[in-house]
């Protein structure tokens, strides 16, 4: 099975402190860790553990700036045999139709049984499965926490449901899965696979190389477009606790109880 | 935001602005190591180190080892911890990669072991020895050897280990007595018993290959009669497969202060007569072959006690920006004034500030130390290879002695940032000192390496070995002096290593004469004002890149860079005066240590 991963770099929340940037239009991005969208990492895991067990090849693809390079080395290093970096000032400010449209691109480009995406990435949106998908007129799946391949035309997917429920679905190949953490268990990557991919160049790809005009992507064909970006003011009715761990746990106790919220 | 382990911006600093260690890709031997490949087995080591070998840091000081029927059992969480350290290669990182190992220039192989060691010392111990046996085996052994056991060793499906130490042998070797026998078939018989043996025995690999130091029956005494076997816990036949168990146990373990995940055995051998070894390289070479692997060990012990004081570190600093206690000293007066970050008090900056030198100084030498294996490795001709060599040779006992009695200095500090709560196991600062505290005793104890380097060091090759290294230091110096914003310092620094070299000429001469009592009694003091010059040199070092980079600075890295200038000054005007002044002492080479007689002791 050839299994396309769409991947994104991301700034690692674990290793920053976020701040807005001055004009209030973005975060300040200077001094920020990147890192691969964890989700995107379950979902590499995924396929790789697909291609071990059933054959095939799996690529991962990114959109991004030239920095993204490092995230599909990375997880080419994990394991995934091909990486496709696709950047071009052409698509910036796309939005995630945009975003969509390009990946649409790369997938029509290649041969792929099966595209995978992370549930959602650092904006939160989950949107790009879904409209990929629907771009490229084929089933989806969204928050899929387990996959089973059923012959060579269908997969068994559980999804994960409001209230801890699970459901399960057969869906036809090729199709689209969006993949919610806890599926599995990513692999640490070794220094084996780090030098493996070391000397290797990872093509880059244009917007003409995929055939994509300008009024398709990037700021100009944006229909959603961000007007602000802030911190929300603290609203009454709040109580911070303070003191040592054991007083504020002291103090909640309290309060749990005072509030009919614990006997 | 707050770090754990080590600062993630000075490895990067050390390893690329400092030390440049991706040039060594331009030699074929390193090529796959550029940058980017750097940049991802450092990230990944760290990856590994915070998620998976941390967390079990505590339990393994909490559980400790156990002894049950002559096996030792580690914390269970250990076993995942090694399974993912073999499963990354993270076991022969810098190791030969025709045997198995992953071929990291060891200077890179650093920037991975900060975030390791500093994760778990006790597990990284069976790692570190592993690899020391296998360089023995690599250096001493014959095909077949290399072949039965160097893949193994160098992918962590096996352990390693070393047997010296014995109840009478212990910082003097020559008195070893275990005794090996000739069978007649290559092979001979071993008796005798080893104590102090870490990792001599555990349950996280289904062999352990010992190196271990014995007497041919009827070799000359002392320590020119040793030679070295290879015993492992389970005979190991020609073709690899194992055989039967050979009669090596563990028959106790020791209850000790720290490193308590490490198992610290007493081994016996050949209780039942049934104990075989191998011949490791030459009869009655043993010590002088053993050498390597402890050179080695000497700078992993170095690397332990930086691990363990940026951990510390670390954790003191993130601490002290947090923790908020006591009105600011210029509001004192001021009751309604709010209580502030203890980092702004004037004492607490001065404790971190003094963790933070040594830290950094530490590191920018280890890896330095590192640095130069890898350029004598890939040196073009004898004569640069020699260069290197001897800078090792000086720098080892000063990278050991002198970074592991600052490391628990450091180590010690981390608990007093803390104040109360550094005293209790609610924190971690105490394990790290107590982890640490080892570090200046195993491998040669502190005194061993302050009489090496003045006993050995000092006059290896006519002085030739400490000349070259005074070569390099100047050549910083003749660098920063060009820079304006540390030319002062770097006069200053100058003035401290011209002294040193006159006091490494008095007391060198003092020491091949009558009076070598006296002058090994401040041997001590001798290698510390080393270290301290050593110190002056890399922070010197380190201020010279940090005042050019800052000329056209990022927004984000301009703090740091000021960080190191600020840290050399603090180091050069606050330390160096006192180097300054045990110089002297030095050179008056007081004599009372030797002149006491015992009874003035007292306490009869």
């Amino acid at each position: 099975m050839n299994i396309l991963v769409c991947v994104k770099r991301v700034p690692d929340p674990a290793e920053n402190e976020i701040e807005i940037s001055s004009d209030g239009s973005d975060i300040e991005r200077e001094d920020l860790v990147y890192s691969v969208n964890e989700w995107d990492n379950y979902a590499v895991e995924e396929a790789i553990q697909i291609r071990e067990q059933h054959g095939g090849s799996v690529t991962v693809v990114s959109v991004g700036e030239e920095e993204s390079e490092e995230v599909l080395r990375r997880e080419m290093a994990m394991g995934a045999d091909q990486g496709i970096l696709v950047s071009d000032d052409a698509f910036e400010g796309s939005d995630g139709r945009g975003i969509a449209t390009i990946l649409k691109a790369v997938a029509e480009s290649g041969d792929y049984d099966l595209i995978l995406t992370g549930a959602q990435s650092d904006e939160g949106a989950a949107q790009i499965g879904g409209m990929l998908a629907a771009m490229l007129d084929q089933p989806y799946a969204s928050l899929v926490n387990e996959i089973q391949v059923q012959g060579g035309t269908k997969l068994q997917v559980g999804r994960e449901i409001e209230g801890g429920n699970q459901e399960v679905s057969e869906i036809e190949l090729p199709c689209v899965l969006s993949i919610q953490s806890g599926i599995n268990e990513p692999r640490y990557v070794g220094i084996r696979g780090i030098r493996k991919v070391s000397g290797v160049e990872i093509p880059e790809k244009e917007a003409s190389d995929l055939g994509l005009s300008e009024d398709q992507v990037g700021q100009k064909a944006a229909r959603v477009k961000r007007v602000d970006y802030f911190h929300p003011e603290m609203g009454e009715g709040a109580e911070i606790l303070e003191g040592s761990t054991e007083e504020v746990a002291e103090k909640l106790v309290e309060l749990l109880k005072s509030k009919g919220g614990m006997k | 935001m707050a770090q754990q382990i080590a600062d993630r911006r000075d490895i990067d600093f050390v390893m690329f602005e400092q030390f440049a260690v991706d040039q060594l890709s331009q030699h074929e031997q390193f090529a796959e190591f550029n940058k980017k490949t750097i940049e991802m087995i450092v990230k990944e080591a760290r990856n590994l180190a915070l998620k998976e070998i941390l967390p079990t840091n505590k339990i393994g000081d909490e559980k400790g080892v156990s002894l049950e029927n002559g096996q030792v059992r580690v914390p269970e969480e250990f076993h995942r911890a090694y399974k993912l350290y073999c499963e990354g290669e993270w076991v022969g990182t810098t190791e030969n990669p025709d045997y198995g190992g992953q071929g990291m220039p060891k200077s890179v192989g650093m920037g991975a072991s900060d975030y390791l060691l500093g994760a778990n010392t006790a597990l990284n111990l069976y790692v570190g020895l592993t690899v020391g046996a296998g360089h023995l085996i690599e250096e001493f052994g014959t095909e077949q050897q290399k072949n039965m056991f160097l893949n193994k060793l160098y992918t962590g499906e096996w352990a390693g280990t070393m047997l010296l130490t014995e109840p009478q042998a212990g910082s003097d070797l020559g008195a070893i007595t275990t005794e090996a026998k000739p069978n007649g078939d290559g092979t001979y018989s071993l008796s005798g018993q080893k104590i102090f043996i870490t990792g001599g025995d555990q349950d996280m690999t289904e062999n352990i290959v010992h190196p271990v130091l014995a007497r041919i029956e009827g070799a000359p005494a002392g320590t020119s009669g040793i030679s070295l076997f290879l015993v492992p816990k389970y005979w190991v036949n020609e073709d690899g497969s194992l055989g039967e168990f050979n009669d090596i146990v563990c028959s106790g373990v020791e209850e000790k202060m720290g490193i308590h995940g490490s198992s610290t055995c007493t081994m016996s051998l050949g209780d039942k007569g049934q104990c075989k070894g191998l011949l490791l390289g030459q009869e009655n070479k043993g010590m002088r072959q053993m050498f390597l692997m402890m050179n080695q060990a000497r700078l992993l012990v170095g690397m332990q006690g930086l691990a363990l004081a940026t951990a510390s570190y670390m954790n003191a600093v993130n601490y002290a920006r947090e923790r908020v206690q006591g009105r600011h000293l210029m509001n004192l007066a001021d009751k309604s004034a709010p209580a502030v970050p203890i980092i702004q008090h004037p004492d607490m900056r001065r404790m971190l500030l003094n963790m933070k030198v040594y830290v950094d100084g530490m590191r920018s030498l280890i890896y330095y130390a590192n640095l130069c294996q890898d350029l004598r490795d890939v040196a073009e001709s004898e004569e640069e290879k020699e260069k290197y060599q001897n800078i090792i040779e000086v720098l080892i006992p000063i990278c050991k002695a002198y970074c592991t009695d600052k490391a628990v200095d450091v180590c010690n500090l981390g608990i007093q940032v803390y104040g109360g709560f550094g005293y209790t196991s609610e924190y971690p600062q105490e394990q790290l000192l107590r982890d640490c505290r080892i570090t200046p005793i195993y491998e040669g104890t502190n005194g061993i390496q302050a009489m090496d380097l003045l006993g050995r060091k000092l006059g290896m090759k006519q002085g030739k070995a400490i000349m070259d290294l005074m070569g390099e230091v100047q050549s910083t110096i003749t660098q920063a002096k060009e820079v304006s914003r540390v030319a002062d310092s770097a006069e200053k620094v100058e003035k401290a290593t011209n002294k040193l070299g006159e006091v490494s000429m008095n007391i060198g001469a003092k020491a091949a004469s009558e009076e070598v009592m006296k002058a090994f009694a401040n041997a001590y003091p001798f290698m510390e004002v080393s270290g301290d010059v050593t110190m002056a040199w890399m922070l010197l070092w380190r201020a010279r890149v940090a005042a050019q980079k800052l000329e056209s600075a990022k927004k984000k890295d301009v703090p740091f860079y000021e960080g190191q200038i600020k840290t050399m000054e603090y180091f050069v005007n606050s330390v160096l005066p006192i180097t300054l002044g045990k110089m002297d002492l030095i050179n008056n080479l007081d004599a009372t240590a030797v002149e006491m007689e015992e009874d003035h002791f007292g306490g009869k």
